[in-house]
């Protein structure tokens, strides 16, 4: 059945090639806001669904691009296992491989890594039709190009991911949540400053007032930890899946209302300057979600993240116009080019999904 | 055609001269072409075969290796990028002549962001000088190849080594680079941003393209506090399995062990001579290493010691003192030496291999029997945790026959890695020596690799002939 599914996506990409058409790489749809312009016909992946292999003594599970993120971590949780990345879902039936092409990553991200440092391996179907693989399933692999992880974020452009290997990881024996009430700049300041040691935080975000800190480890480091960095236990309120979902009362405006929603990846010491906008830190500092309180210029927020450092991104918004992501320097503009030319000689895949030019 | 070598030929005498001369012009006297420095050019570690650049050019700038790769991009003429050559897959033998830029004259470390955790460095600065260079902030950059190589040929190569288990490899650890491309462009990718930039993630493009798709001339890399307590520990076994089942466990559990290195019975019996390691027993053998707090060093060595006794490991052997624990590692980084001295006169090279950590204890028998079959030393020794292991051929190279054995020994190990769900290399890289491999590993997608090398490098001028094989256009690809 999925040999089938693979040959219908691969005829699919076929027809768009030789007719000029344009397909348009879709899940459950959980993810639709994101990105830029949405052009051509859908191509649904969900016919591509299940598990292929998940050994949880090797810690790598193989799945389907269309399987749905739910299935995947409910089967390493009754193994003791997790995707350390903790994927946002955004919405009950978000797929594997629409997580790995947005390149999203929760709360765990500044502690364990981002989706892409656990992907070991692809397959995709190219923009001419071709079914390829690249990586594999073992830890470490550095033969040839890393054609896998340059697939983790790419929205789609390169190729239809088909099959995606992710290295997991043991669930941490004891996970605690602890609360403490003080300003931005104060929670980015205890946050920089607990994270050369040798701590086990494994998510912090401050929201309203208050910084909320997960610790997740062995019962002893946890403790002690707990106690080095003060506050008071929460762990019933702890925010974490409403913050990876965008569920929290914080995104609100943005997720039901007109307001747009800005993510600005910044070095985790940057400022807490007045921008005009209500501000959630995760990342100890590195990830700032700006919710303006007026219209604010795009050109303002660029600037500022780009002289922190970083760049940010109109992550939900009715008007795209100031464009999703920020603009590339000339000389990436051209390697972008020849790359997108590369995988996807014919345009097909995601066109303007990523940047309006391809 | 032999997957390595081209259609390419060297460049003409006149070309060199024009291009020398070019070279002049941009870095004066920093330009050598008597033979002692570039024989030094021409090979890495490992088998001493190389073949020799033209020119050998020192920059001091991105300016500057921008400059050179546009007068090598004018002429055609083929560009290695030089650390320290400490790459062990002839990655830096210059296949078809051409320019050698050795980048050891960029070695500044730019920028160091104690608070953010991250430095940004100059190319050509080497990892033991960057962690000295880190003394007093509290900091260090954890990533541990053996060799005392350039973070920019670490970079290159997508390097790891023992400490790859808790803190990643480069593939984890680069935030960003700056590059230039084939055109004579410079370009920066990443930032230092923990989320890399917007757009396609190039930096683990060139992360370990071997300096194929561009010249890396500057590398921003994550930190990490030193730990505040560090131990060391050595369990012997009565056989390679209940090693690597004793790993797998721990791995299970998910102790953040910070090295778990195996070194089978052969390695452990030279590394006993070499490296004077008295009271151990030549048996199949795991070194541990602990970082953290002292309550979490000491959880930690407590669950390990209780696993290998289930599994019939020794009583743990501690070293807590800085000293012996630094024995202990030198003695490790030294397994190649302690396995050359094992044949006086011979010649030796390293190859790797890496396997889902189930197959691993089946693949490394297979491996040692498939020794014994050709006669040869060879030790094995990994960095278990990740299924990754490595075999140190030892061969005589006067003996007629001995070479070819070694190098197919090398070859079936590849084979054998692959056939069993896993790949020809997890550190060393393709270089020359595993184009074929990689064919047998990734099968059509090589395709792909090459039209990736075609698009960034439409003259082939970087490092030609390494990481992917030579080839033509193919129909329906541009």
């Amino acid at each position: 059945m999925t040999a089938a599914a693979i040959d219908a996506l691969q005829d699919a990409v076929r027809a768009a090639a030789s007719g000029g058409g344009r397909l348009r790489i879709r899940g459950s749809g959980s993810k639709d806001f994101y990105g830029g312009a949405l052009e051509g016909d859908v191509l649904d992946t969900r016919a591509l669904r299940g598990i292929v292999a998940y050994a949880p003594t090797e810690l790598v599970v193989t799945a389907r691009a269309g399987t749905q993120l739910a299935e995947i971590e409910d089967e390493l949780a009754r193994h003791g296992q997790m995707l350390a990345f903790e994927p946002p879902r955004h919405g009950p039936g978000a797929t594997l491989g629409g997580v790995v092409a947005c390149g999203f990553s929760g709360p765990r991200r500044a502690a364990a890594g981002a989706v892409r440092d656990f992907v070991l391996g692809v397959r995709i179907v190219d923009g001419t039709g071709e079914a390829l693989a690249f990586g594999g399933q073992v830890i470490k692999n550095v033969a040839g190009f890393d054609v896998s992880r340059l697939m983790a974020g790419a929205l789609g452009t390169l190729g239809v991911l088909t099959e995606i290997s992710l290295k997991c990881v043991p669930l941490p024996r004891v996970e605690r949540t602890r609360a403490i009430d003080c300003d931005a700049a104060d929670a980015i300041r205890r946050c920089n400053e607990w994270g050369g040691r040798p701590l086990p935080i494994s998510a912090t975000c401050h929201v309203a007032g208050r910084l909320w800190v997960r610790l997740s480890g062995a019962g002893p480091a946890v403790s002690a930890a707990a106690v080095e960095i003060g506050g008071a236990d929460a762990d019933d309120a702890a925010p974490w899946r409403a913050i990876r979902d965008q569920t929290h009362p914080f995104f609100a405006p943005a997720v039901t209302g007109p307001v747009p929603l800005w993510r600005l990846s910044v070095r985790s010491t940057a400022p807490c300057d007045d921008l005009g906008c209500d501000t959630l830190v995760e990342w100890g500092g590195a990830l700032r979600w700006l919710v303006p309180r007026a219209p604010v210029e795009a050109s303002r927020l660029r600037a500022w993240a780009a002289a922190h450092g970083g760049h940010a991104t109109l992550y939900r918004a009715q008007d795209k116009s100031p464009g999703v992501f920020q603009p590339l320097a000339p000389a990436m503009a051209g390697l972008h080019e020849r790359l997108k030319r590369t995988f996807d000689p014919h345009g097909i895949l995601n066109h303007g999904r990523l940047y309006p030019a391809f | 055609m032999n997957a390595a070598t081209g259609t390419r030929g060297r460049p003409t005498a006149e070309a060199i001269r024009s291009v020398t001369e070019g070279l002049r012009l941009t870095c004066g006297d920093r330009v050598a072409t008597g033979q002692a420095i570039r024989d030094q050019h021409g090979h890495g570690e490992g088998l001493a075969d190389g073949a020799l650049p033209d020119v050998v050019v020192f920059p001091q700038s991105n300016d500057e290796v921008a400059a050179v790769v546009r007068l090598c991009a004018a002429a055609r003429m083929p560009v290695i990028a030089f650390g320290v050559g400490t790459s062990l897959e002839g990655h830096v033998a210059a296949l078809y002549g051409g320019v050698c830029i050795d980048l050891s004259q960029m070695n500044r470390v730019l920028e160091v962001h104690a608070e953010d955790l991250d430095c940004r460095v100059q190319a050509g600065v080497t990892r033991e000088q960057l962690n000295a260079e880190l003394k007093g902030t509290g900091l260090f950059f954890p990533i541990d190849p053996g060799a005392n190589a350039t973070l920019g040929g670490m970079a290159s190569t997508r390097a790891s080594g023992t400490n790859a288990v808790r803190y990643g490899t480069m593939r984890e650890n680069v935030l960003g680079l700056t590059v230039v491309t084939a055109d004579g462009r410079i370009v920066h990718t990443g930032g230092r941003a923990r989320k890399s930039s917007a757009g396609y993630d190039l930096t683990r493009l060139f992360v370990g393209a071997e300096g194929t798709l561009g010249v890396i001339t500057e590398v921003a890399v994550r930190l990490y506090g030193i730990p505040e307590a560090i131990s060391a520990a050595v369990c012997q076994f009565p056989d390679l399995k209940s090693a690597v089942d004793s790993v797998i466990v721990a791995m299970q559990l998910g102790v953040p062990v910070a090295r778990i290195e195996l070194l089978d019975a052969v390695q452990m019996d030279a590394s006993i001579r070499y490296s004077r390691l008295d009271g151990f027993a030549a048996k199949p053998t795991l070194f541990f290493e602990f970082h953290g707090t002292e309550a979490s060093v000491r959880e930690q060595a407590e669950t390990i010691e209780s696993i290998t006794g289930d599994h019939g490991g020794s009583a743990f052997r501690w070293t807590s003192s800085p000293e012996e624990r630094s024995k202990l590692w030198k003695a490790r980084h030294n397994a190649y030496y302690a396995a050359l001295a094992l044949a006086p006169g011979s010649q030796a090279f390293a190859t790797d291999a890496c396997v889902p950590i189930s197959r691993l204890a089946d693949c490394v028998m297979e491996t040692q029997a498939d020794i014994d079959a050709t006669g040869l030393i060879a030790p094995i020794l990994g960095h278990v945790g990740d299924g990754n292991f490595h075999l140190v051929i030892v061969f005589d190279p006067a003996r007629p026959g001995d070479r070819e054995k070694a190098e197919g020994l090398a070859a079936r190990a590849s084979l054998r890695a692959i056939a069993m769900g896993g790949t020809c290399t997890g550190e060393h890289g393709i270089g020359v020596h595993k184009l074929d491999a990689l064919v047998v590993e990734h099968g059509e997608a090589v395709s792909l690799m090459q039209a990736v090398k075609r698009a960034l490098d439409p003259l082939d001028i970087m490092n030609p002939g390494k990481t992917v094989p030579h080839a033509g256009p193919v129909a329906g690809r541009p």
